[in-house]
């Protein structure tokens, strides 16, 4: 409730910015840079709360109880924030609004601040038509947790910067429009948009990267990229966002190209919530590996990006007639060609990706709803991407030194990075069963799988292999139950390329059950059973916390009495297993009835057994993969350094 | 002159990217209409308890149930059996079905797990 009300105040004072905006022709005046600040301020303390109602556990909050749980580690409540779809939105927000607040100090024409603003309430709107103060229904007293898969380094710092590129790509947006409503013809705006489309350019790229390089080290999908629509959604605007900037850099110096660098700014922004509205509405629910689960919230994301698109086509069409005119380039050989051509194939590239993203929503318009295989992407972009690096070389080799250090370093960086891509897919993938401590030669490699090592805590364990005599583990993140949750690769780096490992889900014969009444033996072929007594715990409130039984367990001479327990949490309940008779026997309850007279125990299989089962694993070799991480640090390093200009 | 190498490579790029397309685009069908349909499609259903899902070395044999008309398919999958395909709720087959072994034989499984996020793991 709190939380609703600060973002209402938050919206307010962002309305009556815009409004101050749109009314005064002065840049910048005092009462902006209050108001922005205020708005800021009060969507800074909504985020700040959710991050309070996180650490203090309130599952009373919906979103609390759904991405975040009392056993939850400190850390990862940080990053639970924008686990999913609400906070993800505040935390776009919240960057958004702050970015907004330094405009106000840079001397932003009051037009441009005005559309800002207007994003910015927009964005405030989106946060509140599903928001992540929204309390529960039921009483709750356990979270479900943050999913083990997104219980990592990288997840804690990819989302926030892709928002801080999405969020930075509204500033040229917001500059372009707010050049064509005052002076139309007016290339004043060109030089402060060129520096926030540099650093959006650069973050963006960033998030993708990052995004990729944790696809590839943490997820185990065997590589950096899947043409996900979720990746693909953040892909198209980086790809317009450097038409854009490209077209920004020409129009300084040729005023005929305005009106294409204006079009570019409304269509990445457009690009940028379309890209939203695709992944975060649903919509994709039966296509897409990560989109969110589906929700109403589509058709809310659906009107903003109408307002964008529509509007900003709408006032470019309106002052198209005040835009310079001119020719765009003399010869075929000039440098403005090659760059405007340039421009084109970056365009044909994001216009194959978003055909082929946007199929599920298109065909279903028409019909029955299709995909694309991920094939179509390769086929369709791969000549268009080596005309697109001939070219480049060609300009490099010709106009190389009229382009800044930053610049050139971008440059190098993104054709090493298509070199990259090329070589690095030229590796072997071999997907076989292996025995322990067997040497298998798998492309000039040797092989050996050593087996499980389990941690103690049961949360996690490692496939052991050898490969050329290092070893290296794959890490396996557990259920609370004992499953597992998430399955990472091995990864031996070498300068050669990495020999990359990702181990499948053991083949496990059916796991025995046995159904226990009270007082009753029962048998598993080998041991006996005997269910004797169970009690459980509850808290003040009256609901349970926990379910302890006592069962004797018999190997016809000596007996064991062990004591599990179910710990309750609100999708049922997590319990551990435990091992008798010096580990010959691991068993789990997994559930005891109400009138507390039967349980039901998991017969599972021994860690030595689990350790010497054979497991199927996909062995590939990634040539010079390294050369792809070091090429995508140049291009985000080098237009970092393009802002300031040499 | 100008106009007309933009309007060229504007029709090439329209001719190249729908062929593309029309290449790669897998309609999602029920049961019934896979068999009937030549080319690569998508498949949902669930899993056919009658019949025990096997992997036959790179192989991984199971029957998809049609939810609506119960109708059943055999499904070979050129891959190892995907995580969590017990827990599974639908399964989508991506792929051809062949007349000759009244088999659909298919390069991709998606994997919907009623849990948020979870196994929803593509299979290349």
């Amino acid at each position: 409730m709190t939380g609703n009300l600060l973002l209402g105040g938050g919206l307010t004072a962002a309305l009556a910015a815009m409004a101050i905006c749109f009314a005064q022709k002065i840049p910048s005046a005092r009462a902006v840079k209050i108001i922005a600040i205020v708005s800021a301020g009060f969507i800074t303390a909504a985020s700040l709360l959710l991050w309070i109602l996180l650490f203090e556990n309130d599952f009373s909050v919906e979103y609390v109880a759904a991405y975040s749980s009392t056993t939850l580690p400190t850390i990862y409540k940080i990053s639970a924030f924008w686990a999913g779809q609400q906070g993800s939105f505040l935390l776009w927000l919240l960057i958004h609004a702050i970015i907004g607040a330094v405009l106000t100090f840079r001397r932003t024409q009051a037009a441009a601040l005005g559309i800002y603003f207007l994003l910015q309430s927009v964005l405030v709107f989106l946060v509140l038509a599903k928001s992540p103060f929204a309390e529960h229904s039921a009483q709750v007293f356990e979270g479900v947790g943050l999913n083990p898969l997104l219980q990592d380094f990288w997840m804690a710092i990819h989302p926030p910067i892709i928002f801080v590129g999405y969020a930075l790509l509204a500033v040229p947006f917001a500059l372009s429009l707010g050049s064509l409503l005052t002076e139309a013809a007016s290339r004043s705006w060109l030089e402060e948009a060129r520096h926030w489309t540099l650093a959006a350019w650069s973050f963006l790229g960033a998030g993708i990267f990052i995004g990729g390089y944790w696809a590839y080290k943490v997820l185990g999908w065997g590589g950096y990229w899947g043409w996900d629509p979720v990746e693909n959604s953040s892909l198209v605007p980086w790809l317009l966002a450097a038409v854009m900037l490209h077209l920004i850099n020409l129009a300084r110096k040729k005023s005929a190209v305005l009106a294409q660098a204006h079009v570019a700014a409304t269509f990445t922004y457009a690009l940028v919530i379309y890209g939203t509205f695709l992944t975060r509405s649903g919509i994709l629910g039966d296509f897409s590996v990560h989109s969110f689960a589906g929700s109403n919230i589509g058709t809310v994301i659906a009107l903003a990006n109408a307002l964008v698109l529509i509007g900003g086509l709408m006032i470019i069409l309106v002052k198209a007639k005040q835009l310079p005119q001119g020719e765009l380039y003399k010869s075929y050989g000039e440098a403005s060609f090659i760059i405007l051509l340039s421009c084109l194939l970056l365009i044909f590239i994001a216009t194959i990706v978003w055909i082929g993203m946007s199929m599920p929503l298109l065909t279903q318009l028409v019909g029955e709803a299709a995909a694309v295989d991920s094939d179509f992407y390769i086929k369709s972009t791969s000549p268009i991407a080596l005309t697109l690096a001939a070219l480049m070389i060609y300009t490099f080799v010709k106009f190389g030194r009229t382009i800044s250090l930053g610049g050139k370093i971008a440059h190098v960086g993104f054709l090493a990075m298509l070199a990259a891509i090329v070589i690095s897919a030229q590796g072997e993938t071999v997907t076989q069963e292996f025995q322990p401590r067997t040497k298998v030669s798998i492309a000039g490699h040797e092989v050996i799988y050593e087996g499980q090592v389990f941690q103690e805590d049961e949360r996690q364990k490692f496939y052991v292999y050898t490969v050329d005599g290092e070893a290296i583990r794959a890490l396996t993140k557990l259920h609370g139950n004992g499953t597992d949750a998430a399955r990472e690769p091995a990864i031996l780096k070498n300068f050669g390329g990495d020999v990359y490992i990702a181990p499948h889900a053991a083949q496990i014969d059916s796991v025995q059950e046995l159904m226990l009444t009270k007082g009753l033996f029962a048998m598993d072929g080998e041991f006996g059973y005997v269910f004797e007594d169970a009690h459980i715990d509850y808290d003040e409130h009256n609901q349970p916390i926990q379910a302890t039984a006592a069962i004797t367990i018999t190997d016809g001479e000596t007996e064991e009495v062990i004591h599990p327990l179910i710990i309750v949490t609100p999708d049922g309940g997590t319990s551990k297993s435990l091992e008798v008779f010096g580990g010959k026997r691991r068993v789990r309850l997994t559930g005891i009835s109400g009138d507390l007279d039967k349980a039901r125990l998991e017969i599972l299989p021994t860690y030595e057994k689990l350790s010497a089962m054979p497991i199927t694993s996909t062995v590939s070799t990634k040539p010079f993969i390294w050369l792809l991480w070091l090429s995508v640090t140049a291009i985000c390093l080098g237009t970092l350094l393009a802002i300031r200009k040499f | 002159m100008r106009k007309i190498f933009l309007i060229v490579l504007l029709v090439g790029f329209v001719v190249y990217a729908g062929f593309n397309l029309a290449e790669s685009v897998t309609p999602y069908v029920s049961i019934a209409e896979a068999r009937a349909s030549s080319s690569g499609v998508q498949v949902k259903g669930l899993l056919d308890k009658n019949f025990a899902p096997m992997q036959d070395g790179d192989e991984f044999n199971f029957s998809l149930l049609d939810e609506t008309t119960g109708e059943t398919m055999r499904v070979k999958f050129d891959g190892i059996k995907p995580d969590q395909f017990d827990q599974a709720y639908h399964i989508v087959a991506v792929g051809k079905y062949t007349a000759a072994d009244e088999t659909f034989h298919a390069k991709k499984l998606l994997i919907k797990c009623p849990s948020k996020y979870e196994g929803q793991k593509p299979q290349a």
